[in-house]
C-alpha cells in the first residue's frame, strides 16, 4: 500500500502547484492529508497563502503543512554526532575535531542525508496520523541524489561490514593464541563491537528508507510540452530505474494543446499512465484555486493505490 | 629453610616459563598483529579518506561511526609514522637484519 507520494521533475514544470492541488483536493473529499516541502527554496507556504515551519500547520479541514528547514536537521545531527564523540573520546581534540564537525555542514552528501533523515522522521512519527503524505520535492539534481543516497549509501556498508567482521574474525584468532597481544584490547565479537553495531543500525535505516521509496511511495513525474522538460523526465526515469525505484504516472502540465501534447510524452512513457492536469492561467493564489486545478485522473489512480 | 628455597626456586622456574611462553606467543602472533593492525589502519582511511583525497562514503556516515573510532585513529596516525619506511618495518618483524 502505498502512503507516501512524491511529486518530481525539472524546476518550474509546476511541482509544487500540482502536488498542492492534490493534496488540497484529497483532503477536501475526505482524507487526511499531510503536504511537505523538502525543497530548500520553500514556495509551499506561498500557494497556500500562509507561513509554514518545521512544525506541523494547519492549512484547511484534514490537511497539514509542513516546510522543512534543512540547515536545522544538519546541525541539530552535527550536534548529535559532537557530544557523541565528547562522551566517547578520551582526548577529542586529537585532530581538532570539533572544527571538522563545523566544516561537516559544508561537505558533499550532507544536505542530501538531511532530506533522507527528514523523510524517515516523517514517516516514523506522521504515517499513522495520515491517510497521505505528499512530498514536494527539489529540483532534480538534489531529488536524485537523496533517492539514490540509501543505495550508495548501503554499498559502503556492505564493504565496511565485511572488513569489519574480518578484523574482529582475526582478532578472536590471536587472543585464542595470545591473550596477552595488544589488538584484542578492542572488542573481538560482532555484539560486542560498537562499530560492528552503528554499521548494523545504519544498514537498517538505509534498507528501510530504500523500502520505503520502492514500496510505499508513488512517484509522479511532472513534464511541460517543451522538450527540456521531456528529456529531464526521462532522465528521470532512467536513474530511479537503475536504483529499481519505478515511477507511477506521468503528469502533464502547462500544455495548451492537450491532444498532440498527450501524444508525445505518452510515446516517450509507453508503459506509465500519462495525465493532463489543466493550469489557471493567472496563477495560484490560496486554497481556493487549487480546488479549480483539474487534476482529477492523476487523483484518482494515486487514491486507487494508497 | 629447605623448603623454602625450593619454594623460591619453584616460582622462579614458573615465572622464567611463562615469560618463555609469552616471548613465543608474541612471536607467534607477531605477523597475525600486524595483519590486524593494517586491516584497522585501512578500515579507518577508507571511512576517512576524504582527508587525503581518497573516494569516501558520504561525511554523514562517516559521522555516525566517528565517535567509536578513537583508538582507531590512534592506530592511524601512528601507523603514519612509519609510511616513510614500510619495508622496513616488515623486515624488523620478520627479524630480518
Amino acid at each position: 500500500m502505498k502512503k507516501l507520494a512524491f511529486f518530481l521533475g525539472k524546476g518550474g514544470v509546476g511541482k509544487t502547484t500540482i502536488s498542492s492541488s492534490v493534496a488540497s483536493q484529497i483532503s477536501r473529499e475526505g482524507r487526511k492529508v499531510l503536504i511537505v516541502s523538502l525543497d530548500p527554496a520553500h514556495n509551499l507556504g506561498d500557494v497556500f497563502g500562509a507561513r509554514l515551519t518545521d512544525a506541523r500547520t494547519s492549512l484547511g479541514p484534514r490537511l497539514d503543512g509542513i516546510e522543512i528547514d534543512l540547515a536545522a536537521w544538519v546541525s541539530r545531527y552535527l550536534k548529535e554526532s559532537r557530544e557523541e564523540i565528547r562522551e566517547n573520546y578520551r582526548y577529542h581534540a586529537t585532530i581538532n575535531l570539533d572544527s571538522y564537525i563545523n566544516i561537516l555542514k559544508y561537505s558533499p552528501g550532507t544536505e542530501e542525508y538531511a532530506v533522507l533523515w527528514a523523510i524517515e522522521h516523517i514517516h516514523r512519527e506522521h504515517r499513522e496520523d495520515y491517510d497521505l503524505i505528499v512530498f514536494d520535492t527539489p529540483p532534480t539534481a538534489l531529488t536524485l541524489r537523496f533517492l539514490a543516497m540509501p543505495s550508495i549509501s548501503l554499498m559502503w556498508v556492505r564493504e565496511l561490514t565485511g572488513m569489519r567482521e574480518k578484523i574482529l574474525e582475526k582478532r578472536q584468532t590471536v587472543l585464542r593464541l595470545n591473550p596477552e597481544a595488544s589488538v584484542v584490547r578492542g572488542a573481538v565479537k560482532k555484539d560486542e563491537d560498537r562499530i560492528y553495531s552503528r554499521l548494523s543500525g545504519i544498514r537498517s535505516r538505509l534498507t528501510g528508507l530504500h523500502r520505503i521509496f520502492q514500496e510505499e511511495s508513488y512517484l509522479t513525474v511532472v513534464v511541460n510540452p517543451d522538450d527540456l522538460s521531456l528529456a529531464e523526465a526521462l532522465r528521470i526515469r532512467h536513474e530511479l530505474e537503475k536504483l529499481e525505484v519505478r515511477i507511477d504516472s506521468v503528469c502533464l502540465n502547462k500544455a495548451p494543446d492537450e491532444g498532440a501534447c498527450k501524444e508525445k510524452v505518452e510515446d516517450s512513457f509507453r508503459r506509465f499512465p500519462v495525465f493532463t492536469s489543466f493550469h489557471l492561467p493567472d496563477g495560484v493564489r490560496g486554497a481556493e484555486d487549487l480546488a479549480r486545478i483539474d487534476v482529477e485522473d492523476l487523483k484518482n489512480d494515486l487514491i486507487g493505490r494508497t | 629453610m629447605r623448603e623454602g628455597v625450593l619454594h623460591k626456586a619453584w616460582d622462579f622456574v614458573r615465572k622464567f616459563w611463562k615469560v618463555v611462553v609469552q616471548v613465543n606467543r608474541d612471536k607467534a602472533t607477531d605477523m597475525l598483529e600486524f595483519e590486524v593492525k593494517e586491516m584497522e589502519n585501512i578500515f579507518v582511511i577508507l571511512l576517512l579518506g576524504s582527508f587525503i583525497g581518497l573516494p569516501s562514503p558520504p561525511a554523514a556516515m562517516a559521522m555516525e561511526l566517528l565517535p567509536f573510532m578513537e583508538d582507531e585513529i590512534g592506530l592511524m596516525v601512528s601507523r603514519a609514522d612509519f609510511a616513510q619506511d614500510p619495508l622496513g618495518a616488515v623486515m624488523g618483524m620478520l627479524h630480518v637484519d
